[in-house]
C-alpha cells in the first residue's frame, strides 16, 4: 500500500474506534499525522530498515481493523444463553400453539 | 415409627429444598461476570525523566499488579492510550492486547527471566509449524512447498542456520550449533521485547514465521494466513464457517500485530545527533 493509502485508512480506522467518532482530539491521529510531516519526503532518514515506517503503519491498521472485525463477529455470534422456545420456534419455521393461525 | 420420623424429614428437607434451589428459570440470560465500566472520559499521555505515562481523566493508569504504568516510547504510551479511549461502556480487558502486553512486561507475572524465555522460544525450533510438511496431497505439498520453502530460506540465511523441513511424524533435528545461534539472537533483546517475541510465536506457533514478520520479511496478514495454511486449504472442500475460522484469523491478525508493534517500539531508539554549526 502507498503511503497515502496507510493514512487515509489508519484516520478512518481510529475515527471508527474513537467512542464518539471524532479524531479531532485524538493523540494517535496527531502523532501519526506528525510523522508523516516528518518523513515527508522521504523516511529515510533515520538509520532504520527500509520502509519501516510504513509497515509499522500498516500494522497498526492491521492492528485496528482485526480488533473491529473480531468484535463484530463476536457481537454477531456470541453465545447469549439458550433461546426461548418462541425464538426456536421462528428458527425452524414453525408456530406456537398460542399463535394465531 | 423411626422410619416415619426419617421419611418425614427427607420429605421436608425436599420440600424445603425445592422451594429455595428450584427457581423456576426465567428468561434465557447467562450470567457472565460483567467488565468494569468505563470510568473515565479523557485518556492522555504524561513525559516524565522515566518515560510516558497514561492518564485516565486525573487517575495515572496503573498495571494488575498495582506498579505505575511507565513505558519508554513515546508511539507505544499512545497507542495504549488510544485503546483505553476506545473502550465505549465496559473496558473490554480481553481485546486489549497491546495493553495486555505492556502488563504483562511490566508486571512480569510469571517472574521469567531473559533465560527462561530464551529456552522457551529455543524449545519451539523443534515443533515449528512450517518445518512439517505434509506429502500425501500434492495440492497441500505445493502449497507448502511455494509457501514456507522460501520463509524457512530466509531463516537458515539470515541466523545461518540449517534446519530441514520434515514429511513425516518424526521432529525435525536441529542441531546445538543451530540452537547457540538462535538463543544468542535472542539474547540481545532485552526482556520487555522478549515478552513481544514469545507473544508472537505463541500466536503463529512458528518461530520462522514470526521472525519473518518482526523482520519485515512479510506483513501480518501473510503471516497469519501462512500459520493458517493447511486450514485455508482445508476450507476450500470444507466450507467455511464466519463464527469459527474468520473469528479466529481476526483474532490471530490482532495478537500479532500488536506483538509485532510492542517488539518494534521496545527495540527502536531514535538519537538524533544536531550537526554542531560553528
Amino acid at each position: 500500500m502507498s503511503a497515502t493509502k496507510v493514512l487515509r485508512s489508519l484516520l478512518n480506522e481510529l475515527r471508527r474506534a474513537s467512542p464518539n467518532g471524532c479524531i479531532k482530539d485524538s493523540l494517535a491521529a496527531k502523532y501519526i499525522l506528525a510523522q508523516y510531516k516528518k518523513f515527508e519526503t522521504t523516511d529515510q532518514q533515520l538509520c532504520k530498515a527500509r520502509n519501516e515506517a510504513i509497515f509499522l503503519g500498516n500494522t497498526y491498521n492491521t492492528y485496528l481493523a482485526s480488533l473491529r472485525n473480531y468484535k463484530e463477529l463476536y457481537m454477531e455470534y456470541h453465545g447469549r444463553g439458550e433461546r426461548t422456545v418462541k425464538e426456536t420456534a421462528d428458527l425452524v419455521g414453525f408456530k406456537l400453539p398460542t399463535d394465531p393461525k | 415409627m423411626n422410619t416415619n420420623l426419617v421419611l418425614g424429614t427427607v420429605r421436608s428437607f425436599c420440600l424445603r429444598s425445592r422451594g429455595k434451589w428450584q427457581v423456576p428459570i426465567s428468561g434465557s440470560v447467562r450470567q457472565y461476570a460483567s467488565p468494569p465500566k468505563r470510568f473515565y472520559k479523557k485518556t492522555s499521555v504524561l513525559c516524565t525523566d522515566n518515560g510516558y505515562e497514561i492518564t485516565l481523566d486525573h487517575r495515572k493508569l496503573k498495571t494488575p499488579k498495582g506498579t505505575l504504568f511507565t513505558v519508554k516510547s513515546e508511539p507505544l504510551a499512545i497507542a495504549v492510550a488510544t485503546e483505553f479511549d476506545s473502550q465505549k461502556e465496559h473496558i473490554e480487558r480481553s481485546r486489549m492486547h497491546l495493553s495486555a502486553l505492556c502488563f504483562t512486561a511490566l508486571d512480569n507475572p510469571n517472574n521469567l527471566s531473559k533465560l527462561d524465555m530464551v529456552n522457551y522460544l529455543l524449545n519451539f525450533i523443534a515443533t515449528d509449524t512450517v518445518l512439517f510438511q505434509y506429502d500425501d496431497e500434492q495440492d497441500l505439498q505445493d502449497l507448502q512447498h511455494n509457501e514456507w520453502d522460501p520463509l524457512i530460506a530466509w531463516f537458515n540465511q539470515r541466523f545461518e542456520t540449517n534446519l530441514q523441513k520434515t514429511m513425516n511424524i518424526t521432529p525435525p533435528l536441529v542441531t546445538d550449533e543451530d540452537k547457540i545461534k538462535i538463543a544468542k539472537h535472542f539474547q540481545s533483546y532485552n526482556l520487555e521485547t522478549l515478552h513481544g517475541f514469545i507473544f508472537a510465536v505463541d500466536t503463529l506457533k512458528s518461530i520462522v514465521l514470526a521472525c519473518a514478520v518482526i523482520e519485515q520479511q512479510i506483513p501480518v496478514e501473510k503471516a497469519v494466513a501462512l500459520a493458517r495454511l493447511e486450514e485455508e486449504y482445508q476450507l476450500k472442500f470444507w466450507g467455511r464457517v464466519e463464527w469459527a475460522h474468520d473469528l479466529s484469523q481476526q483474532e490471530l491478525q490482532a495478537r500479532l500485530a500488536a506483538a509485532v508493534l510492542f517488539v518494534h517500539f521496545n527495540c527502536s531508539e531514535n538519537f538524533i545527533k544536531e550537526k554542531l554549526i560553528l
